[in-house]
């Protein structure tokens, strides 16, 4: 299965919110969907899930126009919230029989997945005597029991106790092993970084950076060398203005050309008392820091 | 449709879940029940009346001339038998003292056989004392003419008391007996649509608050969602109606013997079947174009204190429509302009028109009309209201102006 959003556009009135959207993801993979707030995640996620329309671009399934009278979504939207005064049990069969089951298959479903994620007592509760984090994996459970396709998170690990977010990363890994497309939507970079395996970061409708984690994160320039040596000063005194103090004390030394690595390094080594020397690797939060803000 | 089906159930059984609602209906069906035994329940109090004789209020008449006061005495006596009549002695100042103190509840002075004053001490709304006394000193005073004139007493007294035979033959509608079903309806109609208006315009906007909308609007059609609701609202709402109507109707045939010959209470529940159709026509009709309206209305409000100033112009309108209706059921003249025209406006028409077939004769072309209209613009209201709806969701913040919303929704 692979999913295609090609130049999508779309305004609200005289405001144009997205600008030519594109990315691509694959089934049995997780695709980040990154981006600040206001960027416009949230409408694509809404167009992709035929809420209203698109102004232009086109949405592909396998190559074909997607036709979501086959296709199963499943959603957890970033604004939690259901019917706050019915059982919980009758809210999340309702929800699973609009997206097509029968009653008695949704029965059946929501109960497995409220034993799954040890929520098996609240079964006939009222939804707002339950907790904040119990009330969203009640919400998880809309996004999936009437097992999806294409399932879309946005933020599920907020409010999780990390038991629960634990209870969650499991269930993400199976859904990917079942080769579902799985959209991630999430400002907890490191989660991202575990799951996904492609990302798109948006900036003001557009996308600003596409593709496969490691190749972005490969592509990144490999400028900087990360040092931990007993004698800081004496280094920074001889290297200067290319050499800052990072966070954690160690040294970073921007190189002028990234082929200067070797002879850097044996300089360092020869001269100064060192511990360690290592390229710097950029986290996706750096990335994305660079990216988001670059062009807001 | 599928999905149609099943968020109509979701949504009665919401209804018939909801503690108030099954709480109201209860309330109303014991109401209900304990009114029509009424006549049973008064008829065991009056028997235990009846066995204890009251002592009757004083009437006391007072004349200068005694021969005057024993003869209307003795005309009263005939004409007030709830009264004991007594001849007063003594001045005026001692017959009003004695109507002060409560010994008498009223007095009649005579100036003369043709003229009086009544003393009371608190004049009720209701005294027909006045009236009584009139009526009985007039005839006295018209026998005593016609014998002085030479007739024999008899002979006046058959004059008097001559009866017009009379028949009234209604060819058209009988507005007279007409008027209380009409009336029972067009004010369920308004009850229950300014109640469930406001149920249906809360449902929506406690779904858009809680958020549950956003799982919602990716789940379901908005066209199914809004038409599921208010359909499930009509079907509660006549649920409710049937269980407080029928539980009347059993227990008026039950107590039907005891109830007599009330002529309100038998129109009611002898109205004619096709009156009775059209009756649940405009009923399910007038409901459902309004309850489109309240919950197209819902959706535009982002937080639920919001609701009551935006249903507001929806309620005016509904209020001046039955005004209208009930200020020319009032009139008797119900075939006049405003009625005419009403009865062909969509929001107006279900009130208006039943009227008119009730206590009018339309004719059947007119009533086709109206209906066919109704029909047309229920179905339209819905579809725009639906789409209102899917924009309205989704619209958080300060409530949309209606010409953006009017706009986005041409645009959609």
């Amino acid at each position: 299965m692979r999913l295609e959003l090609k130049n999508i556009d779309k305004s609200f009135g005289e405001k144009q919110v997205l600008k030519g959207i594109s990315f691509a993801a694959e089934g049995g993979k997780a695709f980040g969907l990154l981006g600040r707030n206001g960027a416009g995640k949230t409408t694509t996620i809404r167009i992709l899930m035929n809420v209203f329309p698109a102004n232009g671009g086109e949405i592909l399934l396998d190559g074909e126009k997607i036709d979501y009278a086959k296709v199963g979504f499943g959603y957890l939207p970033e604004e939690r919230g259901m019917y706050p005064k019915k059982l919980i049990i009758d809210q999340l069969t309702y929800f699973a029989e609009l997206k097509g089951m029968s009653h008695r298959s949704a029965v059946k479903s929501v109960d497995y997945w409220l034993d799954r994620l040890d929520m098996g007592e609240h079964r006939n509760k009222r939804l707002d005597t339950l907790s904040k984090g119990n009330q969203q994996k009640i919400q998880l459970i809309t996004a999936l029991a009437h097992d999806p396709d294409i399932v879309i998170l946005d933020e599920p690990f907020s409010g999780l106790d990390p038991v629960n977010a634990m209870l969650l990363k499991d269930v993400v890994k199976e859904q990917i092993a079942k080769g579902k497309i799985v959209l991630f939507s999430s400002h907890q970079m490191s989660y991202i970084e575990e799951f996904c395996d492609s990302i798109a970061i948006i900036n003001a409708g557009r996308v600003v950076l596409s593709g496969d984690l490691h190749d972005v994160k490969r592509n990144y320039p490999r400028n900087k060398l990360i040092v931990s040596s007993v004698c800081p000063e004496k280094i920074r005194a001889d290297f200067g203005s290319s050499c800052a103090v990072s966070d954690n004390k160690d040294l970073i030394i921007r190189l002028s050309r990234p082929d200067d690595k070797q002879s850097i390094m044996k300089r360092l080594v020869e001269n100064y008392d060192i511990d360690e020397i290592r390229v710097f690797e950029p986290s996706l939060n750096d990335i994305f820091i660079e990216y988001a803000e670059e062009q807001a | 449709m599928n999905q149609f089906g099943k968020i109509l159930k979701f949504e009665l059984s919401g209804y018939l879940k909801n503690k108030v609602f099954v709480g109201v209906t209860v309330f109303l069906v014991i109401a209900i029940t304990i009114a029509m035994f009424i006549p049973n329940i008064s008829a065991m109090f009056k028997s235990d009346e009846e066995a204890v004789p009251d002592v009757l209020p004083g009437m006391l008449v007072y004349a200068d001339d005694p021969e005057l006061s024993s003869m209307v005495g003795q005309y009263f006596g005939e004409a007030f038998p709830d009264y004991a009549i007594m001849l007063a002695d003594g001045s005026l100042e001692d017959v009003k003292a004695k109507v002060v103190s409560g010994d008498v509840q009223c007095a009649f002075v005579m100036d003369s056989l043709d003229s009086y004053t009544y003393y009371v001490n608190n004049l009720s709304m209701y005294d027909a004392n006045m009236h009584t006394a009139n009526s009985v000193l007039q005839e006295v005073y018209r026998v005593t003419a016609m014998v002085q004139g030479g007739m024999s007493p008899e002979q006046a007294e058959k004059i008097l008391s001559a009866q017009i035979q009379c028949n009234a033959v209604t060819l058209g509608k009988d507005q007279m007996q007409n008027f209380f079903y009409t009336y029972i309806m067009i004010f369920a109609l308004y009850m229950v649509i300014l109640l469930y208006g406001q149920m249906v315009a809360t449902n929506v906007a406690v779904e858009k608050s809680s958020r549950a909308m956003e799982v919602l609007i990716t789940s379901a059609n908005p066209t199914s969602m809004m038409f599921g609701k208010v359909i499930a609202s009509c079907l509660a709402g006549l649920m409710q109606l049937i269980a407080v109507f029928g539980t009347a109707l059993v227990f008026y045939n039950v107590n039907k013997s005891a109830w007599g010959d009330n002529i309100i209470i038998d129109s009611i529940f002898n109205i004619p079947v096709s009156l009775f159709a059209y009756m649940l026509l405009f009923f399910i009709l007038g409901f459902l174009i309004y309850a489109f309206l309240y919950g197209a209305i819902g959706s535009t409000a982002s937080k639920l204190e919001d609701i009551n100033t935006s249903v507001l112009p929806i309620t005016f309108l509904f209020i001046i429509a039955f005004i209208v209706v009930m200020a020319s059921m009032g009139s008797g003249n119900i075939d006049n302009t405003i009625m005419k025209v009403c009865s062909f406006i969509p929001f107006t028409s279900p009130m208006a028109m039943f009227t008119r077939i009730c206590m009018s004769t339309v004719p059947w072309y007119e009533i086709l009309i109206s209906v066919a209209i109704l029909i047309g613009s229920t179905i339209g209201v819905g579809f725009i209201a639906a789409k209102i709806y899917r924009v309205g969701v989704l619209l958080y913040g300060t409530s949309p102006k209606l010409g953006n919303i009017i706009k986005s929704v041409w645009k959609s």
